[in-house]
């Protein structure tokens, strides 16, 4: 059975195009709802909340659009169990709103995805987000590997995560920590991450699993063509790299 | 008709009586400034059309040569549907000097609803800048460099358009007057273009305006261009800088990709334009005015953000994000609803909306009406028709090569080796990194060689096919300085190599011409020649412009103009993307050809600075032998032996090699090269390429010039005549220069 995924826009997303393709292409019936029609969103499945600038983000990233109305449908979801994945600007939302790391109240995050370090701008940079914890904790990670090494693009201003000590115990104790930065060897450390993130997070997951925010693009790597270093004699339109977490998402959505 | 009093407006004296001599009565206020937009340098090209045509404008790739706001070039076939390549290229100079971050984002705002009112996906954008001396930190040249940079990013970031080409050059020739042209690219289907003019039928058609508000920011934006900058007016002429609102802007160009969709489902002709220079006036007076039609326009119709604005500065004010359409009545009422319910304009920005301000008529007049009074009614031939300025320029010297005058240093080893890193932290040459890390170069998903991977920026062009498009920039001011004209050409030669090495076929040019004050009859003629150049070298390789920018005045009140900057991008179609050749070496054992690169002549090039030699024998171009070695690297890369391809610029051939290894170090890949003595500093066009199958491509070489210069090799060194640097340390003196002023 093929569940429907929902990627809601709001008036300052701009990777929802490429977002919808990769989820297709990897088998999963998604498309756009516009914020005017934000009414529509309790129909499905799942959600997928794509980068950008969802409103311009001229307070911390995110900020704004947790409390817009599509963000409701997206929190009554989670919370009965839907899948949410959110990417970027997506990532930063779901954080506001509080569905991850989930150590707080709803719309009372407990950590920020905050200004990049030590480059205090924008930065775009091809990253490799490894995957820490068992693939298996989240329905949305389980078709991965145990050392999961996804490519993609940081291409943000705000990805650094920044939390009390308090508040990053609780991270690491509920298992939180999904996705740290590494090298293309796969070696994760602190040196690997593009902006200074606190446990080298780059990407966080709910205690149920249900729930996954992570900072880097993987859909800006995810076809052959647009690899780096093109494997060259395969199809260059084929999903691969970073669409190996839309594909896991999309098998788990689908069932 | 109200009569007022004269006001502040650069048209000359000759300019005014011819005017109220035609009108048969003073001007109006409205009038004056109408007046004084449409026949600015900046609109009006008064003194550079009549040079503009002598350059090659269609071919069999042009779809549409420069008549509208942007050019039109074929780049294939996906699905049975003929593709189009849309671009234009324009320069944002004189506002990103007095105010760099609103004034390169304004640039950038602009030139994308050139490529958007065609109809088509907007889907790239490419910057060629200028700065002037940055070693200063607390100097306003790198407050320029910087706040530039800056603009461009938040702007083209914000809107989700990719960032894939473009190049910066420092030089004192722009201390008082920096050069932020930018380019942007989209792709249409070639049945679904949107024409800037009124189609033929459009008598009586609503004139709908879409967009932010009308402020007074922007007015006496288009004539503010064509004056030389004084200092002591800055803080008067910020005034005629626009506020950019790139979120905004996200919003109406997805609403217009919804409205070319209804249109096109139901078949529907219309007319679409972007407010440019001239704001309401100047847009809806083109449109209906190339379409053979006049215009009744309500100013009180026109959604303000400020009260009791006069009527000139709601007619003329250059306020950002406004676009306009033509449109049959019967589909106005869904064209509005998509904007201002779907995609709740009114709702993103203080007063925007998609309004009917006006309506066409046969009567070939422009009328502006306010608070019931006519304010401007004047004969719309008149208004817009192209009024002409001969300036007097003397021919320049020819481009003869004096071949005794030449004298090429012959370095030892041990120079050469010295020399290196010298070339590789130039500022012309050191990485661009610090700066285009700034951009997002990925944001579509559709990116293939990315900003700063590869000289040309790659992309898919279509989602879900295999059609690709390679865009690059270039123009050396080096160059321009000793000898606009041969600059000119190198530009065009070296904007279409950059596309040859990624393996695709240029298609077509656009210019964006940069020079000082055209009443000067030196720098004038630097502009005339610079046409000639490019005129040649196009010609010579098959290509055609298809739009392009003429930006005069470039001159500080010193008196210094710029260095002649002919700058041209140059677009390419690539049929497969699996054929994308990138340029970071591949595999050692591989051998590396120099390919091209014969010109003679050092003057202008890095090395020749670094030496202390003046000579100005800028490279001079042989286009036969040009040509067959252009036709060979293609046939090379069609066989497959290519394994990678950089281009030669600046910095020479050892310099481009040393791109080629620091790009296969950003793919993951630690490789080196050994080279013998052959392979130098100087900079004529032509290609490092790395081969698999050596035999085979030298059988292929035919006439080409090639000559071997070495071999990837397994370590990471850079060894030249046995002589061994660390690729690592030429990384990261390569790295160095640029990270401090953009930290």
């Amino acid at each position: 059975m093929s569940g429907k995924i929902a990627v809601p826009i709001f008036p300052g997303t701009n990777s929802e195009n490429e977002t919808v393709a990769l989820l297709r292409d990897c088998g999963g019936d998604a498309e756009l709802v516009h914020w005017s029609a934000a009414e529509t969103l309790g129909r499905y499945d799942a959600y997928v909340l794509s980068g950008g600038f969802a409103y311009e983000d001229r307070i911390r990233a995110g900020a704004i659009a947790a409390h817009d109305r599509i963000m409701d449908f997206v929190i009554e979801g989670a919370q009965n169990g839907k899948l949410v994945f959110g990417v970027c600007n997506g990532a930063q939302i779901v954080l506001e709103a509080g569905l991850v790391p989930g150590t707080g109240a709803i719309r009372r995050p407990t950590a920020a995805f905050t200004r990049n370090a030590p480059e205090p701008h924008f930065v775009c940079r091809h990253v490799y987000l490894k995957i820490a914890i068992d693939p298996s904790r989240s329905a949305i990670t389980a078709s991965l590997p145990k050392d999961a090494l996804v490519p993609a693009w940081q291409a943000n201003g705000e990805g650094r995560l920044a939390a009390t000590p308090e508040h990053l115990q609780e991270i690491v104790d509920g298992s939180h920590l999904a996705f740290v930065y590494a090298f293309a060897d796969g070696t994760a450390s602190q040196s690997a991450s593009p902006n200074g993130s606190a446990l080298n997070c780059g990407g966080l997951i709910n205690r149920a699993g249900n729930v996954l925010a992570i900072m880097p693009h993987p859909e800006r790597d995810a076809w052959n063509f647009n690899h780096l270093d093109r494997r060259e004699g395969k199809d260059v339109l084929a999903p691969s790299g970073g669409a190996m977490l839309f594909k896991s998402f999309v098998k788990a959505v689908n069932g | 008709m109200v009569n007022q009093a004269p006001v502040n407006v650069a048209l000359r004296k000759d300019e005014l009586e011819r005017i109220a001599q035609r009108l048969g009565r003073e001007p109006t206020a409205a009038e004056l400034h109408a007046f004084d937009a449409q026949w600015s340098e900046h609109c009006s090209y008064k003194s550079s059309r009549h040079h503009l045509k002598k350059l090659p404008t269609s071919g069999p790739d042009v779809i549409l040569g420069p008549a509208e706001d942007s050019g039109i070039l074929y780049l294939g076939e996906h699905d049975g549907e003929r593709y189009g390549v849309v671009i234009a290229h324009e320069s944002h100079n004189h506002p990103s000097q007095v105010v760099p971050f609103e004034g390169a984002a304004t640039g950038i705002g602009g030139i994308v609803r050139d490529v958007l009112c065609m109809g088509a996906e907007v889907v790239a954008v490419a910057d060629p800048l200028r700065f002037g001396r940055i070693d200063d930190p607390d100097s306003h040249q790198r407050s320029v460099a910087v706040g530039v940079v800056d603009g461009i990013a938040a702007y083209g970031n914000a809107i989700g358009v990719p960032n894939l080409a473009g190049d910066v050059y420092f030089d004192e020739s722009f201390d008082d007057n920096c050069l932020v042209n930018v380019v942007a690219l989209g792709i249409v289907k070639e049945s679904e273009i949107v024409h800037s003019f009124a189609p033929k039928d459009a008598e009586g058609w609503d004139i709908v305006l879409v967009g932010k508000a009308t402020d007074a920011s922007g007015f006496g934006g288009a004539s503010f261009s064509s004056l030389t900058l004084d200092t002591e007016d800055e803080e008067a002429n910020k005034g005629a800088v626009q506020v950019p609102d790139p979120f905004l802007k996200n919003v109406l160009m997805r609403a217009s990709y919804r409205a070319f969709a209804y249109l096109r489902d139901h078949n529907i002709e219309a007319g679409f334009k972007d407010l440019g220079a001239g704001g309401v006036m100047g847009c809806s007076a083109e449109i209906v005015s190339s379409g053979g039609f006049g215009a009744d326009i309500n100013l009180d119709e026109v959604n303000v953000a400020i009260e009791n604005m006069p009527p000139e500065v709601i007619a003329v004010g250059e306020t950002q994000e406004r676009l306009l359409w033509v449109l049959p009545p019967h589909v106005t009422p869904e064209i509005l609803r998509i904007y201002n319910d779907q995609y709740t304009l009114p709702q993103i920005a203080y007063n925007a909306r998609a309004t009917i301000v006006g309506r066409v008529t046969r009567e070939k007049k422009y009328v502006l009406r306010h608070r019931g009074h006519v304010v401007m009614d004047v004969d719309i031939d008149f208004l817009t028709g192209s009024i002409r300025d001969e300036l007097p320029f003397t021919e320049l010297q020819p481009a003869v090569l004096r071949d005794e005058d030449i004298v090429y240093p012959q370095l030892a080893t041990d120079e050469i080796v010295d020399l290196l890193p010298r070339v590789l932290a130039h500022q012309a040459v050191c990485s661009r990194e610090p700066l285009y890390r700034r951009y997002d170069a990925v944001v579509r998903g559709l990116t293939v060689i990315p900003r700063g991977a590869g000289e040309a920026g790659v992309f898919a062009a279509v989602r879900g096919g295999k059609l690709g498009v390679a865009l690059s920039v270039a123009g050396n001011p080096r160059y321009g300085r000793l000898n606009p004209q041969r600059a000119a050409e190198l530009a065009v030669v070296e904007a279409a190599c950059k596309v040859y090495a990624t393996g695709a076929r240029p298609i077509g040019l656009t210019d964006c011409l940069n020079f000082g004050n055209p009443r000067k009859i030196e720098q004038y003629s630097e502009f005339v020649a610079a046409i000639d150049g490019l005129g040649a070298a196009a010609r010579e390789l098959g290509l055609a412009f298809v739009s392009g920018n003429v930006s005069l005045y470039n001159e500080s009140t010193a008196g210094m103009a710029v260095a002649a900057s002919a700058i041209v991008a140059c677009v390419g179609a690539l049929d497969d993307l699996a054929k994308t050749i990138t340029p970071g070496v591949k595999q050692a054992g591989n051998a590396l050809f120099v390919v091209g690169n014969v010109s003679p002549g050092f003057g202008g090039t890095v090395f020749a600075e670094l030496l202390g030699n003046d000579d100005d024998n800028v490279p001079m171009l042989e286009y036969p032998q040009l040509r067959v070695d252009l036709e060979f690297l293609r046939a090379a890369m069609r066989e497959g032996v290519v394994r990678s391809c950089t281009p030669v610029g600046a910095g020479g051939t050892l310099a481009a090699i040393a791109r080629a290894l620091f790009a296969a170090r950003g793919a993951g890949r630690s490789l080196g090269a050994e080279v013998d003595g052959e392979a130098y500093f100087d900079e004529t066009p032509g290609f490092v390429v790395e081969v698999d199958d050596q035999e085979l491509f030298l059988r292929l070489a035919g006439a080409a010039t090639v000559r071997r210069v070495g071999t990837v090799s397994k370590a990471a060194h850079f060894v030249i005549n046995g002589e061994s640097l660390h690729v690592e340390d030429l990384y990261r003196v390569w790295s160095a220069p640029l990270a401090e002023v953009y930290p």
